[in-house]
């Protein structure tokens, strides 16, 4: 791989962000690739398992969007 | 709340919050770029993923 | 603090033969020295089995969770903090426990005797404020304040927030004391240094969870530990899944920890698990000026949503 490209664990809520990021893929607009985007019901469903988990299973980073 | 882990050592700059509303897609696609270079720019090693033990 | 053993002996009969209680929790002399049970008595003739010295580190409220009878309990001022705790979160009512208050002048941290000394002790004796060890061919008088545990060094709440009893007079509590001191030497590491530091404090962790077991914080019905599917920590010694334990045992008590030393008493490895809770008691202090069990009226603020809540964190 020439350059580094991160996994970025995303935590959407489903009311917000992941309808954020639907409305960016109906709309056509360009993004990196880098995400990887698992919905939750909602950001109050979140919790510091998730993170760790998914930190010790090889993600590059975390991010939790509400 | 998550400063712990900076303080452990996990480093900093690896968790990310945000909040945008479900029309907000430009700002989406911002914080997605933003996030994205700035991962990039940490070394791609972490120390924190387990390899995980070998099976014989 | 000499004449407790007494007084709670006398008000644990009377509480018993009263009828107030069904039953007393206490401390009993332990088969080793320096190291007290927990222990119940149920009849005034059984009082007599309870004592009080400097070796009662654990935390009594561990002992109450979701009983239903009516409880007695002896509680040092980090065990009444953490029997508010309970209240607060519903694992006990108020009317059901009689609280024996005991001011207390700090536990005394066994791991630290036994440095000064050579050989096995054998017997403690202990005045007010300094301790006698004696063994074969031995025997040295140690001040407590020397060997007092870290977190009692550093403790601030030393009289019980509620009581319904008292044993004796209020102890002056300390002050001018820098209670984050450590996290503060560890928060001026770079990421590298701290990720170093809490690898080896955490290299000798042999995954017993006695911290966890000893803390009165930890009553979920199945640990996430014990969980299977899915599996949130591996079971392994593994140093990823032991710092992930600790992390994930530190998150669990964000807004709760009245920073007690149950934990670091527990260890048998002599680990210093605190490292992980306090640092996560300072941001409570620092982001919320919140720090737990001193009320019984306010809830804890990882609980409620307040609009001035610090959220500098979210872009």
């Amino acid at each position: 791989m020439a350059e580094n490209e991160p996994k970025i664990l995303s935590f959407l809520c489903n009311w917000c962000s992941y309808g954020a990021a639907d409305l960016a893929g109906v709309s056509r607009m360009e993004y990196p690739p880098n995400i990887r985007v698992i919905r939750i019901p909602c950001t109050g469903r979140m919790s510091p398992k998730f993170i760790l988990a998914g930190l010790r299973r090889g993600a590059d980073a975390v991010w939790v969007s509400g | 709340m998550k400063n712990l882990l900076e303080h452990t050592g996990i480093a900093p700059g690896r968790l990310h919050f945000s909040w945008i509303s479900s029309a907000e897609s430009t700002k989406f696609v911002d914080v997605v770029k933003k996030i994205t270079e700035e991962v990039k720019a940490l070394e791609p090693a972490l120390n924190y993923a387990k390899t995980e033990p070998k099976v014989n | 603090m000499t004449g407790y053993t007494e007084k709670i002996r006398e008000i644990a009969a009377r509480l018993l033969t009263e009828g107030k209680v069904d039953r007393v929790i206490g401390f009993r002399k332990g088969t080793v020295p320096m190291m007290n049970q927990p222990h119940y008595v149920t009849s005034p003739a059984m009082a007599g089995e309870l004592i009080w010295d400097s070796h009662c580190g654990l935390n009594l409220a561990n002992y109450v969770t979701d009983r239903k009878e009516r409880i007695g309990i002896v509680a040092k001022g980090c065990d009444s903090r953490n029997l508010v705790t309970h209240i607060i979160e519903n694992k006990i009512k108020r009317d059901q426990l009689v609280i024996i208050g005991v001011p207390c002048t700090g536990m005394v941290d066994r791991s630290k005797v036994c440095a000064l000394v050579e050989g096995e002790i054998t017997s403690v004796e202990e005045s007010d404020d300094a301790i006698t060890v004696s063994g074969n061919g031995f025997s040295k008088t140690i001040a407590k304040t020397d060997v007092l545990r870290e977190n009692c060094a550093v403790c601030t709440h030393r009289n019980p927030v509620i009581h319904d009893e008292m044993v004796g007079e209020p102890v002056a509590e300390q002050t001018g004391v820098d209670a984050y001191a450590s996290v503060k030497k560890v928060e001026a590491l770079s990421p590298e240094e701290k990720w170093n530091y809490f690898e080896d404090l955490i290299s000798t962790c042999i995954r017993c969870y006695a911290c966890r077991n000893a803390c009165p914080l930890c009553y979920c019905p199945t640990c996430f530990v014990d969980e299977s599917r899915p599996q949130w920590v591996g079971k392994s010694q593994d140093p990823i899944d032991v710092r992930t334990f600790h992390l994930l045992r530190a998150y669990h008590c964000a807004g709760r920890c009245t920073d007690c030393g149950a934990c670091e008493t527990a260890c048998p490895m002599g680990i210093k698990v605190r490292e992980f809770t306090k640092k996560l008691n300072k941001d409570c202090f620092e982001l919320y000026g919140w720090e737990a069990g001193l009320t019984l009226d306010k809830r804890p603020p990882l609980d409620v949503y307040k609009t001035d809540d610090p959220d500098d964190f979210i872009r």
